[in-house]
C-alpha cells in the first residue's frame, strides 16, 4: 500500500488545488519561453537561417544590417581575401506589400541563388530560381499566390514557404538579386545605383570563420566581417530582449519552485503527528522521505501535462502576429527542470522529517 | 544515540522500596529490564524520570504499570519499546539487547517485535481502519494476501468488521482504540505495549477495551504491558508493577490493590 497515493486519494481537494496552482505556473513558464523563442526567432530568424559562414557590413553600420550600405563591387574584394571560398551580395529593405488585398509591411531579402546567403527552413515548395519568384515566411500566403510590392509595383509569385526565416517579426520574402535590385530601384527612384547591405561569404574547408572575418575587416577598406552567430547576437536590441525574457522566465520558474517547496513543507508540518506515529511504529525516515518525493513527482507531472495542454491551446488561440511553434526539446527541458528543482525544494520537508523524534509519539504530550 | 551501558553495575543495596526482587528469579522471562535509569536534560534542569528500574515479565503475561501522573510510566515503556534510549541499564527482549541497537535497528525492531497502543493520536488519519492495519504489514513485507486475511480477522475479532472502510475521524473513541489494538497485533509482535488505552474513554467503554485487549493478548500468547493510573483496570491483568517518582516497585496480585 502506498502512503503517497492513498493520501492524495483522501485529500483530492488539497492536492487538486496544489496541482492547479503548479500547472498555472508551469504554463506561464512554458508560454513565456515559447513566445520569447518565437519572438526572437521572428526578429533574427532570417540571419540565423542564412546559409553562410559569415557576413560583411559597412563599418559605419554599427553591426546593423539595415543601416549598412555598400557598393556591389565589395563582393569581389571580399572574395579575394585569403580563406574566403565564395562571396555573394545580400540586399534587404522594408516596404509595403499587397497580400490578397491587404496592405502589410514586409521585409524583402535579395540573394544570389548560386552563392552563399540563401535562406534555410523551407517547409513547402522550393527556393526562387527565376526573376519574379519568392519564398515567403509569414503573411498567410500559399504557393501560387501573387504578392505585389508597394510602391515598386513588382509582382512576386510565391514558389516556396519558409519557417523560422522572418526578420523584424514581419512577413519576410526572399527573391533573387535581380528582382531585388529592380524592386529596390523602383522604391527609391533617383538612386545612382542600388547598394547592397551585406556580403555573405563561405570560407574554405580548413579556414576558421572568425579569423577570416577579421581578415576581411582589415583587408577590405570600409567594411567589417562577422561570423554569422556574431552578426545575429549583435543585432541591435536582441541582447536586451533575450535578457528580459530570460529574467521573466527565470523568475516565474523560481517562484514556481518556491511555491512547491513551501507547499510541501506546510503539508509536512501539518502531518508531523501522523509522521511521528509512523516513525514510532517502525517506519524508516527513508520511506517517509520517499512519500514526499513521490507526491512531488505526481503533482509536478500532472501539473505539467495540464500546463502543456494550456500552452497548446494558448499558442493556437492567441493571435501574436508572429509564427509560434512549440519546441518539444524546450518543453521537455523545462518540465524536467521543474521536476528536479521541486525535488530539491522537497528536501526542506525531508530535513524536517529526519528531525522527527519517534519518542514524542507516546503519551498524551 | 545509545547511552553507554554499564552491564557490570552492581545490584543496589541502598534504601528505598525493594526493587523487583523477582527479576533474577525469572531466568526464562521474555522481558528483562535491568537497573534502567533515565535522566532528561542535564545540569540544573535535569529530571530523573526513572531511577534504577528492574523488572521481568514472562512470555504470555499481561501486566499493569500503575502510577500517578509524572511518575515515569511512559518513560519506562518507551525505553522498553525502543523509542527512547536509557541513560543507564539494559533492556532485553528474548535474546535482543534493545539498549544496544542502532537507530536504524531500533526502527526495524519496533516494526517487527513491538506493538504499540498509544494514549492518543494512535491512527494515521488518512488511512481507513483496515489500511491502518495493512500499512504495518508492509513494514515487515508480509505478503499482501496474508496481510489482508490477518487484518480482516483482527477487525472481526475486535468487532470492527463493518467499520473497516471508515477513516479514523469517522470512528468513535472506543472504536479508534480497538483499531489501534488491532494495529499493535498486526505484525505478530513479541511484546504489546499499551499506554493509557482508556484515558479518553468512559468507564464502561474503558473496561470493554481492556477486556478485549486481555483476550487478544492471552489468546495469542503475547506478552503485554499496560500503563494506567486507573485502579479499576488492573483486575484484568496478571501482575501489577507500581511506579512512584521514578521508583519501580512490584505488587504480586492485582487483588492486593483493592483496598
Ligand atoms: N522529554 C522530556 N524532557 C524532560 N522531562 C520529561 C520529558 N518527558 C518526561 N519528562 C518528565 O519525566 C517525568 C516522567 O514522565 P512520564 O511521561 O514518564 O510520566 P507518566 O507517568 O507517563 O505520566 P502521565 O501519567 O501524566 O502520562 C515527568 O516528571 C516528566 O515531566
Ligand atoms: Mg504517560
Amino acid at each position: 500500500m502506498s502512503l503517497a497515493g492513498t493520501e492524495i486519494k483522501r485529500a483530492k481537494l488539497r492536492f487538486g488545488l496544489l496541482t492547479g496552482a503548479v500547472s498555472l505556473l508551469v504554463f506561464l513558464v512554458l508560454l513565456l519561453s515559447t513566445l520569447s523563442g518565437a519572438l526572437i526567432g521572428a526578429l533574427v530568424g532570417a540571419l540565423q537561417g542564412l546559409r553562410t559562414d559569415g557576413l560583411v557590413y559597412a563599418d559605419f553600420a554599427r553591426d546593423n544590417i539595415a543601416a549598412s550600405r555598400m557598393e556591389p563591387s565589395v563582393v569581389d574584394a571580399v572574395a579575394a581575401v585569403p580563406g574566403v571560398a565564395n562571396a555573394a551580395a545580400v540586399g534587404t529593405f522594408t516596404t509595403a506589400a499587397d497580400i490578397a488585398g491587404q496592405q502589410v509591411d514586409v521585409q524583402v531579402f535579395g540573394f544570389e541563388p548560386d552563392g552563399p546567403g540563401s535562406p534555410s527552413g523551407l517547409s513547402d515548395g522550393r527556393l526562387p530560381s527565376a526573376p519574379g519568384e519568392a519564398a515567403v515566411d509569414g503573411g498567410d500566403v500559399a504557393i501560387g499566390d501573387t504578392i505585389t510590392l508597394d510602391p515598386a509595383g513588382t509582382d512576386l509569385t510565391v514558389v516556396g514557404l519558409l519557417r523560422g526565416a522572418q526578420f523584424n517579426a514581419i512577413p519576410t520574402m526572399y527573391v533573387d538579386l535581380d528582382t531585388y535590385v529592380e524592386a529596390a530601384a523602383a522604391t527609391n527612384p533617383g538612386l545612382p545605383f542600388v547598394p547592397i547591405n551585406a556580403v555573405a561569404f563561405a570560407v574554405q574547408p580548413d579556414a576558421d570563420v572568425a579569423t577570416v572575418a577579421s581578415a576581411i575587416t582589415s583587408d577590405v577598406p570600409g567594411v567589417k566581417g562577422y561570423t554569422r552567430d556574431d552578426a545575429v547576437a549583435l543585432i541591435p536590441g536582441i541582447e536586451s530582449i533575450t535578457q528580459s525574457f530570460g529574467i521573466l522566465v527565470g523568475l516565474t520558474f523560481i517562484i514556481g519552485i518556491v511555491v512547491i517547496g513551501f507547499f510541501f513543507l506546510i503539508l509536512t508540518v501539518q502531518k508531523l503527528k501522523p509522521f511521528t506515529l509512523l516513525r514510532a511504529i517502525g517506519t524508516g525516515t527513508g520511506r517517509l522521505a520517499a512519500t514526499v518525493a513521490i507526491q512531488i513527482t505526481i503533482v509536478v507531472w500532472l501539473a505539467s501535462a495540464i500546463a502543456l495542454g494550456l500552452t497548446l491551446l494558448a499558442v493556437r488561440g492567441l493571435n501574436t502576429g508572429i509564427p509560434v511553434q512549440l519546441d518539444p526539446q524546450l518543453i521537455l527541458t523545462t518540465i524536467l527542470a521543474v521536476w528536479i528543482f521541486s525535488l530539491l525544494a522537497g528536501l526542506l520537508s525531508i530535513r524536517r522529517i529526519a528531525r522527527i523524534d519517534p519518542a514524542s509519539a507516546v503519551g498524551a504530550r | 544515540m545509545n547511552d553507554p551501558i554499564d552491564a557490570t553495575s552492581p545490584v543496589p543495596d541502598g534504601p528505598g522500596p525493594a526493587p523487583s526482587a523477582d527479576a533474577p528469579t525469572r531466568p526464562g522471562a521474555l522481558l528483562h529490564v535491568d537497573h534502567v535509569s533515565k535522566v532528561y536534560g542535564s545540569g540544573h534542569t535535569a529530571v530523573t524520570a526513572l531511577d534504577d528500574a528492574t523488572m521481568a515479565v514472562d512470555q504470555g503475561e499481561f501486566v499493569a504499570l500503575l502510577g500517578p501522573s509524572g511518575s515515569g510510566k511512559t518513560t519506562l515503556i518507551s525505553i522498553i519499546g525502543g523509542l527512547l534510549s536509557a541513560t543507564s541499564g539494559t533492556v532485553r527482549i528474548g535474546d535482543v539487547d534493545v539498549t544496544a541497537l542502532s537507530r536504524r535497528e531500533l526502527t526495524r525492531f519496533r516494526a517487527e517485535r513491538v506493538g504499540f497502543v498509544f494514549q492518543s493520536a494512535n491512527l494515521v488519519p488518512f488511512l481507513t481502519a483496515r489500511e491502518n492495519l495493512l500499512y504495518v504489514a508492509t513494514l515487515v513485507k508480509t505478503p499482501k494476501k496474508a496481510a489482508q486475511q490477518r487484518a480482516d480477522q483482527l477487525l472481526e475479532e475486535l468487532g470492527l468488521a463493518d467499520r473497516a472502510k471508515n477513516l479514523p475521524e469517522q470512528l468513535s473513541g472506543g472504536e479508534r482504540q480497538r483499531v489501534a489494538i488491532g494495529r499493535a497485533l498486526m505484525n505478530d509482535p513479541d511484546l504489546v505495549l499499551v499506554d493509557e488505552p482508556t484515558a479518553a474513554l468512559d468507564t464502561a467503554l474503558g473496561r470493554q477495551v481492556v477486556q478485549l485487549l486481555r483476550r487478544e493478548i492471552k489468546d495469542r500468547g503475547k506478552t503485554g504491558i499496560m500503563v494506567t493510573h486507573d485502579l479499576r483496570m488492573v483486575e484484568y491483568t496478571d501482575r501489577v508493577f507500581e511506579i512512584l517518582d521514578g521508583h519501580l516497585t512490584h505488587v504480586e496480585e492485582p487483588s492486593a490493590l483493592k483496598h
